[in-house]
């Protein structure tokens, strides 16, 4: 039996791959940087953490307390208190949020002519380039005792009431925002994954007699799988960070609703600014929120595989 | 092809050159504040103290304009050439001052002054503590600044004998502080509604809220009290027999009373439940903004001089009735009609216990403090611009301006020559001076026009002379709130919050206050009321 035939690659070493793609490299040397100097360099900082910082000494020089800021952080009752808010609003910005873009995108799919679909991207899309420190305001007039929201309640009969002060209502207002904000955003990148799914197969599948939805599912679906798991990945990765959206928070509440909504990010900020506590006790607090999101962001990714998908790694 | 691999080369160079340049910079503060000031050190002079010109960093609220204003202001360019200083200035905003200066002391970037409100905050001690920023030497050789130290709540400031800043005095008393927080309403609307007779106790002045919300005279869906920041609130409603209670909404300035036989927070006092009472009563009679938790204070100033709101809870006294109210607003809208015949200002109402008790707060606002990397050299030029500043003739010129040209005496009074506004001609004047010390009382003048509006300036007058003869600041040891142990060095009382989280609350008063206090003993309430009456039989403080 003869032997299999390999056909060898010439193996080359690092240095010379990178000098025959220098330009290439040379391009990504200013985005590596930018990681290595804002994201990588000040991770030293984690080591807060384990320390109470000490003004005179700096981040390297305080004193270490070993796990002290751990075992205060889990008996501060406002801390727990933060934690359970941010997971309750991420995770259900989360399931209310992430499908809207995809049904709105293949909503403005099936419109036959451009300029409508256009029409409606543009005005969905336009919230998202305006500030939450804008928008709050908007929001606070809207739901003020002579907004519009007050004149139609009474309109109807209602008492006036404001939903931004009210622990059972500001959660729902929260979420109904960020959809508002985010859906035509979020939508696009859907909208160019349909894009690139072969018209020919839409017209051959009226052609052999399936009706509007069955082509959705058969066909518009299976395009959109994969973008559909990258992007939960990403979502559910940045779940804690983006999903208790500090500015969105931050610009509309007040201590009535503090129960329902101060975030981990909000209590680090009240706590660090107002109150003015240790940098080393805060450090702690954003430590177990990443350790939380790396967790999050490794379940999704292996959920995404099990299911068939390829995965962030 | 040579040509397009000299483009993209050149692209990669400029991109990393502007990544670069981005994380460069910044230390042009750190230089001109540490390299002047050790460059001063070389040289000696033995005649002429000043005789080495010295750059003084400022981080103060705008200090950009403000300081690029002395170009045009003679009597500061006359001042800073005396002393042979520049100021340079590291801007600050009321929006991000509390941060960036928390920012700066933690990243070693501290400008030579800055000015913060920090007394009894947890960052401040350990500034202290930790060296940050630089004590005060002996005051001996600036008289004017060492006479300064003597106002008790002042001089209380010291840790271990030595003064870490020099507070912006506002008030000679604790009495000034009524004007910290003042309610006007619109005496127009309730005559309309009906009210005959000006609201003395908190009966008549609820009576007169429901009669204006009732009558909504003019049709404008009018509420009742609104107020300018939430931070406000504790200084209204606190006063309905607590009026210790009452605290400036930093969390750091509780103070303390002797209930049971020892020193407690007044807040948890026994008197705390009847005001929270009557604060939820108000609520719940629509004699108080529905929208209160949310108010920006233009809004609430709109709202007010619309008449959308029957009376408004604001901070800055008469100075700032005149310049928010009256010149921003009132003005333009009512241009034919006298404000103070429309607009009148709450005195203290008698409360439960036939007091008339107003808020109580320190006699200053904010404070100066000093780099630690600030040299010996450098500080005794600070010290001797703040003691110049404070001295009778530094006052004087920063008040009244130039004697012969702006003004001139008569009879020993100052009268005033000049008939610009001395803003105009002068605009750092303010500046330098309020670096230093407020002395706000100084403006309760009839000579002096900061008050703009005259009938404004009189009432003002009338106002704090009425205080200062019938109205008591009750009992209280402003050392206690000063007092530093482990828990209470931690603790924080946000007030402010609390009273706002209970008014909006669908629980009843007694459930939502027992909820909070659950919260503070959680946080160690308990704790320190022990560790602060320990060290108060230490100290002796009786």
């Amino acid at each position: 039996m003869a032997d299999p035939v390999t056909v060898r690659t010439p193996k080359r070493s690092l240095g010379k791959t990178i000098l025959q793609y220098k330009y290439f490299y040379l391009m990504v040397l200013p985005i590596l940087l930018w990681y290595a100097l804002f994201s990588y360099a000040p991770m030293y900082g984690v080591t807060l953490a384990f320390k109470t910082f000490n003004y005179g000494k700096g981040i390297l020089g305080s004193p270490w307390v070993g796990l002290e800021n751990f075992q205060t952080l889990l008996t501060d009752p406002e801390f727990r208190r933060a934690f359970w808010n941010t997971v309750i609003i991420s995770l259900m910005k989360l399931l209310i949020h992430f499908p809207m873009p995809i049904i709105l995108a293949i909503v403005l799919y099936e419109f036959s002519k451009t300029k409508i679909r256009r029409f409606f991207q543009t005005i969905l899309t336009f919230p998202h380039f305006i500030s939450w420190i804008v928008l709050a305001g908007i929001i606070i007039n809207i739901l003020s005792k002579d907004g519009i929201y007050n004149q139609i309640m009474m309109l109807f009969g209602g008492n006036p009431s404001s939903p931004l002060v009210d622990e059972g209502a500001f959660r729902p207002v929260l979420y109904i925002t960020h959809v508002w904000r985010e859906i035509g955003w979020d939508s696009i990148i859907y909208l160019a994954a349909l894009s690139g799914i072969n018209p020919e197969l839409f017209e051959a599948a009226e052609v052999d007699g399936a009706n509007r939805f069955r082509r959705l599912l058969n066909i518009a679906w299976p395009g959109l799988k994969s973008t559909v798991a990258v992007l939960l990945i990403l979502q559910v990765g940045q779940l804690l960070t983006q999903g208790s959206s500090f500015d969105q928070i931050f610009n509309m509440y007040s201590s009535p609703v503090y129960s329902v909504a101060d975030t981990i990010d909000t209590y680090i900020y009240r706590t660090s600014f107002t109150v003015g506590g240790d940098f080393g006790y805060m450090t702690a607090v954003g430590v177990v929120k990443s350790v939380i999101s790396l967790v999050l962001l490794w379940a999704a990714n292996t959920f995404a595989k099990k299911m068939g998908e390829e995965g962030l790694y | 092809m040579r040509r397009k691999k000299i483009w993209t080369l050149a692209m990669c160079i400029t991109l990393m050159a502007s990544l670069l340049a981005a994380c460069g910079g910044g230390n042009n503060d750190k230089a001109a504040s540490n390299g002047e000031g050790s460059s001063s050190t070389n040289s000696s002079s033995t005649d002429n103290p000043y005789k080495d010109p010295m750059t003084i960093s400022v981080g103060y609220w705008d200090a950009d304009v403000e300081i690029a204003n002395i170009e045009k202001d003679k009597i500061v360019q006359q001042i800073l050439e005396k002393f042979n200083i520049t100021l340079k200035p590291v801007n600050t905003t009321w929006d991000d001052y509390a941060q960036k200066i928390q920012m700066w002391a933690a990243s070693d970037q501290l400008p030579d002054i800055f000015a913060i409100d920090a007394v009894g905050t947890q960052y401040q001690r350990k500034w202290v503590d930790q060296g940050v920023v630089k004590a005060l030497p002996d005051l001996t050789p600036y008289p004017n600044l060492a006479e300064y130290f003597e106002a008790p709540d002042i001089k209380g400031l010291s840790v271990d004998g030595k003064h870490y800043t020099v507070p912006r005095r506002m008030f000679p008393s604790v009495d000034w502080s009524a004007l910290d927080r003042v309610v006007l309403y619109r005496w127009d609307l309730a005559q309309k509604a009906g009210i005959t007779k000006e609201p003395e106790t908190w009966e008549e002045f609820e009576a007169m809220l429901d009669a204006i919300v009732k009558a909504d005279p003019e049709g404008k869906n009018v509420t009742g009290l609104t107020s300018t920041t939430t931070k406000m609130l504790g200084g209204f409603f606190w006063l309905y027999g607590n009026p210790v209670a009452t605290s400036d909404g930093s969390g750091s300035d509780f103070k303390w009373i002797k209930e049971d036989g020892k020193y407690i927070p007044a807040i948890y006092s026994k008197k705390t439940l009847p005001a929270l009472q009557n604060m939820k009563e108000m609520f719940n009679k629509g004699l108080i903004d529905p929208d209160i938790a949310l108010v920006k204070p233009s809004d609430s100033y709109d709202n007010f001089v619309a008449g959308k709101s029957a009376a408004l809870l604001s901070g800055g006294g008469f100075i700032n009735y005149n310049k928010e109210i009256y010149e921003k607003r009132w003005k333009s809208a009512y241009p034919d009609q006298d404000i103070t015949q429309s607009v009148k200002v709450l005195k203290p109402l008698v409360g439960p216990d036939g007091e008339r008790s107003h808020a109580i707060f320190k006699t200053y606002w904010s404070e100066s403090y000093f780099s630690n990397k600030v040299d010996d050299k450098k500080m005794a030029r600070i010290m001797a611009l703040y003691d110049y500043v404070l001295s009778p003739e530094g006052k004087d010129l920063l008040t009244y301006g130039i004697e012969g040209e702006d003004y001139k005496i008569e009879d020993g009074k100052k009268v005033m020559i000049e008939t610009r506004s001395l803003i105009e001609k002068y605009p750092a004047r303010l500046f330098l001076k309020e670096l230093v010390a407020y002395e706000t009382s100084d403006r309760y003048n009839l000579d002096d026009p900061t008050i703009a509006n005259e009938a404004i300036r009189k009432e003002a007058v009338e106002y704090i002379d009425w205080i200062l003869n019938n109205t008591k600041v009750p009992d209280y040891n402003i050392l206690l709130t000063y007092i530093s142990t482990p828990t209470k060095d931690k603790f924080s009382v946000l007030d402010h919050d609390d009273l706002l989280k209970m008014m909006l609350s669908k629980e009843s008063v007694e459930d939502s206050w027992n909820s909070i206090l659950k919260d503070y003993k959680a946080k160690g309430l308990d704790k320190m009321i022990e560790e602060v009456n320990e060290k108060a039989k230490e100290e002796g403080i009786e």
